[in-house]
């Protein structure tokens, strides 16, 4: 099931912290299970994309929401019990060599719109076409937002290589 | 400071210019040193951010989870036919009570609303794309899980009508993951699992009835590649590039020339 990796990847990359993205993940394939008649004639992967990316959106949106009405005491002990129900958070388990450790940070340097068109190409290896249909931008965007990225993550690596000191996020 | 070919150069880099274009920027790249250097540097953030794809997988908690959401779903959804052409629709209770048998499980009843759609006789490729991209939703790929052919062989002896080559070519990079019983053109067909790097790869196989094997083709970024062994039709179906399919397809026909001509039980 390469999709459902592909799916994951890209809520982990999107999403801060990155243990929100089985919400996501999990919200997206409800979502294409239900539209699966809008897939004809669109390729599978970037149709998937895109519906993880409306996803994150939809839960962004609803956690700042969240900032201004609080949940009720109730209701926020069910959702602490789901949490420790489902998976182990991703801190704990996949995260464990040093070098994942370092990737998930230099990328955590990067604005949103740069990551997610750093991880559709360097990782699911979409095309610039691909990439602009998922994240709604025109291909010239695509490509600047590319070169900034890897300019930017590249910086980040010599400039840790050269021991220069980093704030601490 | 910035060159004025950076773009071109990464989209050089990235696979995206015609070959005339490329050829420009070769030429470019050697009277310009900081474009040489840039190149370097986009090879060296690539390489870094591709060993990460190992440990980024779905963990299999989510997965189950995720299954059993799209469960609840589609019992939720009881007799609709979730995505399916309604118009097209048509019940067809001998398969769906084989598939519920097998699987027991709602979702299966689920796929087999999907598989009864009836397909319009020139539109093999179409059913064969939309079996594969099925088979790439979650649990749909495999009924039996095998690395070894000679659990998968006999498993579609008493699940579909035919018997396909099946091997595993884990050293070429083809490694076996499994079988599964699919349906379409009025016929149940054998659908063998590979995985290919990131891509899976279905070899369909049905019998033969006279109506020529089509030419390969693509479509909507599928590649399908048919050929025809003993009284089977093969397809293989996938999203990777046309070479390594063929590939596939090539290690299949050397081996089932070695090997007895697969046989076709008897076909409706």
């Amino acid at each position: 099931m390469p999709h459902l990796d592909a799916a994951y990847r890209y809520a982990r990359w999107l999403s801060r912290p990155p243990s929100d993205a089985d919400d996501v993940v999990q919200e997206a394939f409800l979502r294409a299970f239900r539209g699966f008649d809008g897939l004809r004639g669109v390729e599978a992967k970037a149709w998937l994309m895109r519906i993880v990316k409306n996803c994150h959106e939809t839960a962004r949106r609803q956690q700042q929401r969240h900032v201004y009405v609080p949940l009720s005491e109730e209701f926020r002990a069910e959702d602490e019990e789901a949490m420790i129900a489902t998976t182990p958070a991703p801190e704990s388990t996949s995260i464990r060599r040093d070098e994942e450790r370092t990737l998930d940070r230099l990328m955590s340097f990067l604005p949103e719109e740069h990551r997610e068109v750093l991880v559709l190409r360097e990782i699911e290896e979409m095309g610039y076409r691909e990439i602009a249909d998922v994240t709604n931008v025109p291909i010239g965007t695509v490509m600047s937002r590319l070169a900034r990225a890897r300019a930017a993550l590249k910086a980040r690596c010599l400039t840790e290589a050269a021991g220069v000191p980093h704030a601490v996020r | 400071m910035l060159c004025a070919e950076t773009l071109r150069v990464q989209a050089y880099f990235d696979g995206e210019l015609d070959a005339l274009s490329g050829v420009d920027i070769e030429r470019h790249n050697e009277a310009c040193a900081e474009c040489r250097s840039l190149l370097k540097q986009l090879a060296e953030v690539r390489t870094a951010l591709r060993q990460d794809r190992r440990y980024m997988i779905v963990s299999p908690a989510l997965r189950a989870r995720i299954l059993r959401k799209l469960d609840e779903e589609s019992t939720r959804k009881g007799a609709l036919p979730i995505g399916t052409r309604r118009t097209k629709w048509r019940p067809h209770p001998f398969w769906r009570g084989a598939f519920t048998g097998i699987g027991g499980t709602a979702i299966a009843a689920g796929v087999a609303f999907f598989l009864t759609v009836p397909p319009r006789s020139n539109s093999v490729s179409d059913d064969l794309v939309s079996a594969h991209v099925r088979s790439l939703m979650p649990d749909h790929l495999i009924d039996v899980v095998s690395t070894d052919k000679h659990t998968v062989k006999p498993w579609f002896a008493g699940h579909v009508d035919v018997s396909p080559v099946v091997a595993d070519f884990a050293p070429q990079g083809y490694r076996l993951v499994g079988g599964r019983a699919d349906y379409f053109d009025r016929q149940r067909v054998a659908a063998v699992v590979y995985s290919h790097g990131l891509h899976v790869i279905n070899v369909f196989s049905w019998a033969a009835d006279g109506r020529g094997v089509p030419t390969n083709t693509t479509r909507d970024g599928y590649h399908l590649a048919f050929w025809k062994m003993g009284d089977l039709v093969y397809c293989a179906v996938s999203d990777t590039a046309w070479d390594e399919l063929l590939e596939l397809t090539r290690l299949l026909q050397d081996l089932s020339a070695h090997d007895n001509p697969p046989m076709a039980r008897a076909a409706p």
